[in-house]
């Protein structure tokens, strides 16, 4: 018995210094392909001739702001709100995912991670509105509009932080894992049926204005995508490193109550 | 084959029985309701107040405003707001002294108990559009004519209400257990509530506006809100059981 | 392995658990039918899990439970239909009345003849007289009684007691008492109780639960009514007073 005990503890310490390592590795790819994207972005990607503002020339005014260069920004603000607006719905994905995984097992290191998952998702939604409306700021002049791809994130950052909001106000432990577990898994499937609605149902106050550039050529391609796995790795780093916290602090309590009987 | 008559004896007691249970839940929520008045009566209140609120937040537009083109808007902003409180109120009465518990010892699936109280849900979420759609009418439409058609508005209502009382079941489910329901209900409700919302008011909208090609936009807006129904009742209706017996 | 036919309630190494914190920790007991279990234990120690575990509401994490050999998350909904409850919680709808109570849950066990069915029980319990009223207007002795009325539907073979005592008044505690001597010997009964008086008088075997463990399972007849309050505090760690 004891010596099972043993075997597995050092099995379990093996995988967690492989785990952490993976964890650097992923933050020195984090920094090294963020920065690098930033860079293309900024020097090396083509502007793109395709946004119809462009044939207005060197400067337009915008909601009675005169911007000079109104492209220009926004285009390079596209490197990286994308990637971060990508990410943060693949991270949102593993709320659900673990969700699930805990509604099926009841294993409440499940809803850790789907909690964990969360939090990035948060962080990662907020930087989203960040650059969107330097986006929008940068392009049309305005703080903010009813565009749609901001309004569909304005309407995730309230899903997750109901989500939080959901957590906190119930006090039973596994009761709360169901609950969060269920509303990650409903306001997932309810994200991207927001996204679609909001672009199908066009109001005429405000349009549509611009789209995603269409196609990207070798350079653009480049950068967008170089920026895109920076952020991912971004997004896994935190989360691993948050998930690594959480593990330690939950060994404290156990010990805390080991002591205490 | 000679096994099929066996089982399909077997399955149709259970589905028979499931069907007087589904009928038993939801005679009981109306007959409750029809005793108290509990939720129709705080709901019907609820449109009033808003709709008075209306009349404030609109007294300085002028003679001039076109109240149509916002008035799907201030339509469904009622209808939501008076539709969360009537959705707590449902499960309150179950909670209050432990017939849930009593509910959940019977040998009941649990997907009837959410299409019961879903349905129940919907029909008093009916009744009070019955009533808050003409009375809406008469105090801010009534010096206008509507552009669209009026079966539009009626039918758009109804198929909001049926993700409404759908989701909002669910939704009411887990909140009536937390700290803040009404709070949390509302927290939860409303952003999975937008693509519904959006749809619908499209819909509503082109009801009242009319303009160009406002038939196939009512369409299209319908089998979005369509299609929202489908896809969230089949969630609510997969995730129920672990809500109701957590 | 005891035969299924004569071991009415049983669990075997039942454990719920939830993180570090273990709300029931490997329960063993098996009662025979015709039995009367009472399950003692102060707040926290797994009573209403334990509880919840038999009456199929609460999943265990590992372990199992049979009531009548019936599996407890394999055969859930045909187990409901042979157990039932009594809790000091009425379990009614306030705003229906005794006999409307009654019909609902005939409809939800799929009880025949309910007609029938109900007025005999509301004959049982004696409540013909207010069979029409609201519950709402009801003593809480009249809402035990209905209850059990309630509770007695669908002919449950066995019955359920969540300290039916708390909060109850002498003259309806009597009344309960009758009540359940009078449906006692057709009966397996598992109580949950802290009224250690009450639970040894009526019981055949009790269980002591402490920290979700069971700290003593026996028969009646090897349990020395005079020493049990001193060994029941001593067990759950209150210090003898």
């Amino acid at each position: 018995m004891r010596r099972e005990d043993a075997a597995s503890f050092s099995r379990r310490k093996l995988t967690d210094v492989d785990k952490r390592r993976l964890t650097y590795i992923a933050l020195a790819a984090a920094g090294v392909l963020t920065l690098t994207g930033f860079l293309l972005a900024f020097f090396v990607a083509t502007p793109a001739q395709t946004i119809a503002t462009l044939s207005t020339g060197g400067g337009r005014l915008f909601g009675g702001v005169f911007v000079s260069h109104p492209i220009d920004f926004g285009q390079k603000i596209f490197y990286f709100h994308v990637p971060v607006a990508i990410t943060s719905f693949a991270v949102f994905f593993f709320t659900a995912y673990f969700g699930a995984r805990f509604l099926i097992t009841r294993d409440p290191a499940y809803d850790v991670k789907a909690r964990i998952a969360a939090e990035v998702t948060l962080i990662f939604v907020l930087l989203t509105m960040l650059t969107g409306d330097l986006w929008t700021r940068w392009a049309w002049g305005v703080w903010w509009v009813w565009e749609p791809r901001l309004t569909t994130y304005f309407i995730l950052t309230l899903l997750v932080v109901a989500y939080f909001v959901l957590r906190a106000s119930v006090d039973d432990d596994e009761r709360r894992a169901v609950y969060a577990a269920v509303f990650g898994i409903i306001a997932f499937i309810d994200a991207p049926i927001s996204f679609a609605i909001t672009r199908l149902v066009p109001s005429e106050l405000h349009p549509v204005v611009i789209g995603v550039p269409g196609g990207l050529d070798g350079t653009q391609l480049a950068a967008f995508l170089i920026a895109m796995f920076g952020m991912l790795a971004f997004g896994f780093v935190i989360y691993q490193l948050r998930w690594r916290e959480e593990r330690v602090k939950e060994r404290i309590e156990a010990l805390k109550s080991a002591l205490e009987d | 084959m000679p096994s099929a008559p066996a089982t399909a004896a077997k399955a149709r007691p259970a589905r028979k029985l499931s069907w007087r249970q589904f009928r038993a839940i939801l005679r009981k929520d109306i007959v409750m309701e029809l005793r108290t008045f509990e939720m129709l009566t705080s709901m019907g209140l609820y449109t009033l107040l808003t709709l008075a609120i209306y009349a404030i937040a609109l007294s300085a537009s002028g003679n001039g405003f076109d109240v149509r083109l916002i008035a799907a808007g201030l339509l469904w902003l009622a209808f939501i707001f008076t539709s969360m409180l009537g959705l707590n109120r449902s499960l309150v009465h179950e909670k209050d002294q432990g017939c849930l518990e009593a509910l959940l010892l019977s040998p009941v699936d649990r997907p009837v108990i959410f299409f019961a109280k879903a349905v129940g849900n919907l029909i008093f979420l009916l009744i009070v559009q019955v009533f808050t759609v003409p009375l809406f009418f008469l105090m801010f439409l009534s010096s206008h004519a509507i552009g669209g058609q009026f079966w539009m508005i009626p039918l758009s209502l109804l198929v909001g209400a049926v993700g409404v009382a759908g989701v909002g079941t669910l939704l009411a489910t887990i909140s009536v257990n937390t700290r803040g329901r009404d709070f949390i209900l509302a927290v939860l409700f409303v952003p999975l509530m937008y693509p519904l919302l959006l749809a619908a008011v499209g819909a509503t909208s082109a009801g009242v506006l009319g303009g160009q090609s406002y038939v196939a936009d009512f369409w299209r807006d319908m089998a979005l809100a369509g299609g929202y129904d489908v896809i969230m009742l089949l969630a609510a209706y997969g995730l129920y059981e672990f809500v109701i017996g957590a | 392995m005891t035969d299924a036919t004569d071991t009415a309630v049983s669990a075997e190494g039942l454990t719920r658990v939830f993180g570090v914190r273990k709300a029931l920790d490997c329960v063993d007991f098996a009662l025979p039918v015709g039995g009367f279990l009472s399950i003692f234990g102060p707040n926290g120690a797994g009573k209403t899990t334990l509880l919840r575990a038999l009456t199929t509401l609460q999943a265990p994490s590992s372990g199992t439970a049979r009531v009548l050999g019936l599996d407890v998350v394999r055969d859930a909904v045909e187990l409901r239909s042979h157990i039932g409850l009594i809790s000091h919680n009425p379990l009614l709808y306030p705003d229906l009345s005794a006999e409307e109570n009654l019909v609902f849950f005939s409809d939800m066990y799929g009880v025949e003849d309910v007609s029938g069915r109900v007025r005999d029980l509301l004959d049982a319990v004696e409540l013909s007289h207010r069979r029409f009223d609201l519950v709402r207007t009801f003593s809480r002795g009249m809402l035990q009684r209905l209850s059990i009325a309630r509770a007695l539907l669908h002919r449950p073979e066995v019955l359920f007691l969540d300290e039916p005592y708390s909060g109850l008044d002498p003259h309806a505690m009597d009344i309960l008492d009758s009540l359940i001597a009078q449906i006692r010997h057709e009966h397996t009964f598992v109580m949950v109780s802290h009224d250690l008086a009450k639970g040894l008088e009526l019981c055949t075997h009790a269980l002591i639960l402490a920290k979700g463990k069971v700290a003593r399972y026996d028969e009646k007849a090897y349990i020395d009514d005079t020493t049990f309050a001193a060994e029941y505090r001593s067990v759950v760690g209150l210090g003898v007073a």
